[in-house]
């Protein structure tokens, strides 16, 4: 479910990538952490087997900017593909905001994605969502096979709602971004629609009442820049999106891939030094690796989204519209700096600094766990004092109320004194009467 | 005779404000446990005091609190050296995988896990059913201690969460139209123009 915390003003939604063992999913979060901008993704996790198998999840969040006053975040998951994993897969669903199903073109494998599929209504329907309200986004992986199933075909046998489909070669990047748009502007709209706001943009009811809220009022800094979006024709030439420059992104100690896992797992990348989190293994070539590198045959046209949307690494120009202008959705993530004059002034101080009048007798303890051991020590010490002392009416009284100090001498003869006048009284009550 | 007397009238009222109280924090949990999460700024400074305070006597690193999904909801604490989004992924994954074997023991769920490292552990405590505070802690504080006032920030953060969840309900939660219409420019920006 899509978070918005308009204290830190960011909105956090999270994305799933499901779908049969080895169609490519966790090729595509490599491709984004590759391909996107570094200050966009942060580090790309990965709990996999020791056969570099996904195990639980991959994640890699992506910082899509700041949209409209608020930090737009969305986190990618991908689930193990496995049978087997079906229990780490419907916990990755949990609370997931949109779902690309990744599907494997090759016609042998048909019956797995459909297998697949209906796992991903299961397990869904288990979480309390329903496939044909989330948004989700078809994607048919490994278009560059020799032997790939008609787009015509895969759409009559996955295609139960109407999704939109994207062609992919997700190993060389081709439909890895087309994807990755395509569901966020799912996730977008539907979480518009939640709000009350239709399709074109109006809200029957409760409109202007955010709009009143100063404290919480987002401010506009983009739907200034871009006013009318009915009316918006093709936004400004930016035939250059954000990653028509790969090769100028340099390898960055925050973006570095954290797949913890000795060389050789994969074959080497020099753009990623990603390393998974798994002991070292040797992993022959696969078959379907092997496949990939296969000349790529004819693809036929696509009749939905184009596929091929990746534009050819070109070396980041200053022409480049993205970024000649300060764009806000540019600005580096702010967490650094603001943590980093945080690290200044520690949190956590000395136990020394924390109580300066430490020798002032019980209460000016140095230290609070001190204070307490020595508040729970006097109350248990009071209580088998008590105990020893043979007093039943005290005890009785001490149990049921809140620890005292012991009383003396003198404390004892008043009370002494109080119930035989509670006594006296009494009886002269009933005498009376 | 009269304190008895009163005793048998005030201990079935007793029982039932008690009662009531725990009906209504329950239908509050189930709510919460629905609807989507929204935190302004009054709930973060809120919760940002109650991780502090107990930063301060537990002498544990930092505290995150992060909801069940992974997000982030706010820090405190020297969290700079960590990435902080990770942990809150993983630590969510962690709790939901626990989860499952809790429930295959019997259990609900576990509400405290505990990972002990050589050098740094971590706490997580479940929240109202809804977030996790994850606090991280090193050897300038023990266990014990970082457990005793976890208990008590756990309630408070609770306490917290159900009157920020009572003071919002009835809020626009929504981010404006303007935002949808910036998001698809902003979406055009990143990713390329659709053709």
């Amino acid at each position: 479910m899509v978070q918005i915390n308009f204290a830190s003003r960011e909105i956090n939604c999270k994305i799933v990538y499901y779908g049969p063992g080895r169609c490519g999913k966790t090729t595509n979060l490599q491709l984004v952490h590759e391909k996107a901008p570094a200050n966009s993704t942060g580090e790309l996790v990965s709990i996999a087997t020791e056969t570099d198998r996904t195990l639980y999840f991959d994640f890699l969040p992506l910082d899509l900017g700041t949209v409209a006053g608020m930090r737009t975040k969305f986190q990618l998951y991908t689930v193990p593909g496995q049978v087997y994993y079906d229990a780490t897969r419907k916990l990755v669903l949990q609370g997931c905001d949109g779902v690309v199903f990744v599907a494997d073109s090759n016609p042998d494998l048909m019956a797995e994605n459909i297998e697949s599929l209906d796992n991903l209504a299961t397990n869904l329907r288990e979480n309390g969502l329903d496939i044909m309200d989330l948004p989700m986004v078809l994607q048919f992986n490994k278009r560059d096979l020799p032997k790939t199933m008609s787009i015509e075909e895969m759409n009559a046998k996955l295609n139960r709602n109407n999704w939109p489909v994207v062609e992919a070669v997700a190993v060389n990047g081709d439909g890895v971004f087309q994807t990755l748009k395509a569901i966020s502007q799912g996730v977008i709209k539907r979480l518009n629609r939640e709000q009350g706001y239709n399709d074109e943009g109006k809200k029957p009811a409760r409109a202007s009442a955010l709009a009143g809220n100063a404290r919480t009022a987002p401010t506009a800094s983009i739907s200034n820049a871009h006013p009318a979006v009915p009316g918006r024709g093709p936004a400004p030439p930016t035939p250059s999106s954000r990653f028509s420059s790969p090769p100028a992104r340099g390898p960055s100690p925050q973006t570095a891939s954290a797949r913890i896992a000795p060389p050789g797992t994969r074959p080497p990348n020099p753009q990623t030094a990603s390393a998974r989190i798994a002991p070292p293994p040797t992993r022959s070539p696969s078959p379907t690796a092997s496949a990939r590198t296969a000349p790529p045959v004819a693809r036929p046209p696509s009749t939905q989204i184009p596929s091929g949307r990746v534009p050819p690494p070109t070396p980041r120009s200053p022409t480049a519209p993205s970024f000649t202008k300060p764009n806000p959705t540019l600005q580096p993530k702010p967490s650094t700096a603001r943590f980093a004059t945080k690290s200044a002034t520690p949190t956590i101080k000395p136990p020394s600094a924390q109580n300066a009048p430490a020798q002032g007798g019980e209460t000016a303890a140095p230290n609070p766990f001190r204070n307490r051991l020595a508040e729970i020590r006097s109350q248990s010490t009071d209580a088998s004092a008590r105990s020893a002392a043979g007093d039943e009416s005290q005890d009785n009284v001490a149990s049921n109320e809140a620890p005292q100090p012991r009383k003396g001498c003198l404390g004892r003869v008043i009370k002494g004194g109080a119930a035989v006048a509670l006594l006296l009284a009494s009886a002269a009550y009933y005498l009376l009467r | 005779m009269v304190f008895f007397v009163r005793g048998l009238v005030a201990v079935p009222d007793a029982v039932e404000r008690h009662g009531g109280k725990r009906r209504k924090t329950m239908e509050i949990s189930e709510r919460m446990r629905k609807a989507r999460l929204v935190f302004y700024e009054q709930d973060i400074e809120e919760v940002n005091k109650i991780l502090a305070d107990f930063l301060d006597r537990s002498q544990a690193k930092c505290a995150l609190l992060i909801d069940k999904e992974g997000h982030l909801v706010t820090k405190k604490g020297f969290t700079k050296s960590f990435n902080t989004d990770s942990i809150a992924a993983l630590v969510a994954g962690s709790f939901a995988a626990t989860k499952q074997v809790a429930q295959l023991l019997g259990e609900t769920e576990f509400t405290v896990l505990f990972h002990q490292g050589k050098n740094e552990n971590i706490h997580i405590a479940l929240v109202a059913e809804r977030a996790l505070v994850v606090v991280i802690f090193d050897d300038r504080t023990t266990l014990g201690m970082v457990r005793l006032y976890a208990d008590e920030l756990t309630q408070r953060l609770t306490d917290s969460m159900l009157r920020s969840f009572d003071r919002n309900k009835d809020k626009d939660e929504g981010v404006g139209k303007e935002f949808a219409d910036a998001a698809d420019q902003a979406l055009d920006d990143f990713f390329g123009p659709t053709k």
